[in-house]
């Protein structure tokens, strides 16, 4: 019999224990599954959001970030250099500013939104679910609008609507005017957080908006490069004005990383060394009381010959077992927590509704095994040592007589 | 507070040949089952030697040790420790496998060895499912598995009732007749009188051989 088989006889043999040690081994690993793609979750999904954007190069202010974006003077001017540049395959301008909307009639009350104005039609962001999108070029009459679905539901906006409009700039409400705006389309705002309200326009519709003639100016560029040029763009683009920063979507990430995201990587690191620990004192806790309930087997063993490296092997293969076992049951379990988890955390105010903590990539499952396969082999050396070196005449005497 | 050293054995020479059946008797730690550990490797004397088949075992590692334990020596112990998970061809079977033997080698052997222990109908069942004396039996088919020199039990009938003891005492001689050294352990006379020799022991020491 092999030692695989002779450890699972030896577990089948107290099928309560080892129900429970599996159990126990499942709900620990499932908190580690959680916390592993915690770690990396937001990364992972924020990449995705930043990609599938369409854009892989931003342009801000050098004295901005991505979080806090002032208005890059004579932007027009910047794009129309970058947009001229051989590497570069499109081009956007982006501003964004705090209004109020509301239903055409004078009792209506006025709602916050985020005002957003883009001179792509795509809008790098959002995807048109009703309606049609911002056009390209000039419009006459009303400024075109693409709102967000959670907007179109609270104000009940359809393509066709009318909305009045209100920038509320701090300091300038009162100079601002009240404009009417025509809702053209509906859609889903990549980057929206769950509750926000965001009202899209053109640029031309952004300077209605304002109450001025369009002043070149943008809190951003997104720039698209042609395919394997992503580099070249880049430095291309950072030569152009000293006055920017260039930032690739790697470089995006980084920034993000290192602030915003830290904590959860922080707290998923310390978390997954306490799920780990518990593993740890679980499993060597219930092999220790094993082998000690079986001293007297260990050593007429022992006394028969079995060499110490089988009873070890014995040992290590019911440790894996039991961890195997329960760390296969753990990935459902915690996909299923993880789901949970994620609907609850995707709550937060200003989190973009689309972005994801935990998200599941193959090589989590990778490390999650690997991880408690390690556990369970550390945890299996003391009841390892505690079985080879017991002193096997003393244990039989000792057992006898017990 | 520390307990003094205590001498098990001292001045012990015996010699046990290749068709010897010994008995050793004497009261409860005289060091009777200290004498057949060391026989059996698997004590160490911490002095003197004990020389097995020619070579010093205290000059050996543990894994041969082990070695010879597997495949020279076969033990028999007072509460059977057969493994409970594992059914009486199992608990034949293991050590076989232990030692390297081939299946169908193993098969063979287990099969055989049921047959000379009477056990031949209860292969499949459990230590839980078989009497004392039965365990026992398969105790004893599993010191013979791997065919050894030397067979050892250390009181092989104390959990036993007289007569089935006597049932094992029977077996021993068997097993003695079919050339196998043994040395036992025990208490009971009946099994001591079925020996060739009788060691007396008292106090660490053998008085009458």
């Amino acid at each position: 019999m092999t030692a695989w088989g002779l450890a699972w006889r030896t577990i089948a043999r107290s099928p309560a224990r080892s129900v429970l040690a599996v159990a126990g081994v499942t709900v620990i690993g499932a908190l580690l599954f959680n916390m592993l793609l915690l770690s990396r979750g937001l990364l992972v999904s924020f990449r995705d959001l930043l990609d599938n954007a369409g854009y892989d190069i931003r342009v801000i202010a050098a004295q901005g970030s991505m979080a806090h974006r002032p208005p890059i003077a004579d932007a027009t001017s910047l794009a129309e250099a970058i947009a001229r540049l051989p590497e570069v395959e499109s081009i956007a301008l982006v501003r964004t500013d705090l209004g109020q909307v509301s239903a055409p009639g004078e009792n209506a009350a006025w709602t916050p939104i985020e005002l957003i104005g883009m001179t792509d039609s795509k809008g790098g962001g959002w995807t048109i679910v009703k309606g049609s999108p911002l056009p390209t070029g000039p419009s006459a009459g009303e400024p075109p609008v693409v709102v967000n679905t959670t907007l179109a539901s609270m104000l009940h906006l359809e393509p066709g609507s009318r909305l009045r409009l209100r920038l509320t700039s701090a300091g300038s409400a009162s100079a601002l005017p009240l404009v009417t705006v025509r809702v053209i389309g509906v859609g889903g705002f990549a980057f929206e957080a769950s509750g926000d309200l965001n009202v899209a326009t053109t640029m031309a519709g952004f300077a209605v908006a304002h109450g001025t003639p369009a002043d070149r100016q943008a809190e951003m560029v997104l720039v698209a490069s042609r395919p394997g040029a992503a580099a070249p763009a880049l430095a291309a683009i950072a030569r152009l004005r000293p006055d920017v920063r260039v930032l690739s979507n790697d470089q995006v990430m980084a920034q993000f990383n290192e602030n915003a995201f830290s904590y959860f990587r922080q707290i998923s690191a310390v978390l997954s060394s306490m799920t780990l620990a518990f593993a740890f004192l679980l499993i060597a806790t219930l092999l220790t009381m094993s082998v000690n309930q079986r001293l007297g087997e260990v050593a007429a063993l022992r006394a028969l010959g079995f060499p110490r490296r089988r009873i070890a092997a014995n040992l290590l293969w019911e440790s894996a077992l039991l961890v195997g076992i329960g760390g296969t049951a753990a990935i459902p379990v915690g996909g299923v927590l993880a789901i949970i988890l994620d609907r609850i955390l995707r709550q937060m105010p200003g989190v973009p509704a689309r972005l994801h903590f935990f998200v599941f990539e193959p090589r989590t499952v990778v490390l999650h095994a690997a991880l408690l396969a390690l556990t369970g082999a550390v945890a299996a050396l003391y009841p390892i040592w505690l079985a080879t070196r017991l002193p096997i005449a003393a244990t039989l005497r000792r057992e006898i007589l017990s | 507070m520390p307990a003094g050293a205590v001498t098990a054995l001292g001045d012990v020479d015996i010699r046990v040949d290749a068709h010897d059946y010994v008995a050793i008797t004497g009261p409860s730690g005289c060091g009777k089952s200290t004498l057949l550990h060391i026989l059996g490797c698997v004590d160490q004397p911490t002095a003197g030697s004990l020389v097995f088949e020619g070579r010093d075992v205290s000059t050996l590692k543990e894994s041969d040790r082990s070695r010879i334990r597997l495949t020279r020596i076969g033990f028999v112990f007072q509460r059977f420790f057969l493994l409970p998970m594992l059914t009486a061809w199992e608990n034949i079977e293991l050590p076989q496998a232990e030692a390297g033997a081939a299946k169908p080698a193993r098969r063979d052997r287990t099969r055989e060895l049921l047959d000379y222990v009477g056990l031949a109908g209860r292969r499949d069942h459990r230590p839980s499912q078989l009497s004392g004396g039965e365990m026992q039996r398969v105790a004893i088919a599993r010191a013979l598995a791997n065919r050894p020199a030397l067979l050892l039990a250390d009181e092989p009938t104390g959990e036993l009732d007289e007569e089935t003891g006597a049932q094992i005492a029977s077996l021993f001689d068997r097993v003695h007749g079919d050339g196998t050294a043994i040395v036992v352990v025990t208490h009971n006379p009946a099994v001591a009188a079925r020996a060739g020799r009788h060691l007396a022991m008292k106090s660490g020491r053998v008085i009458t051989s």
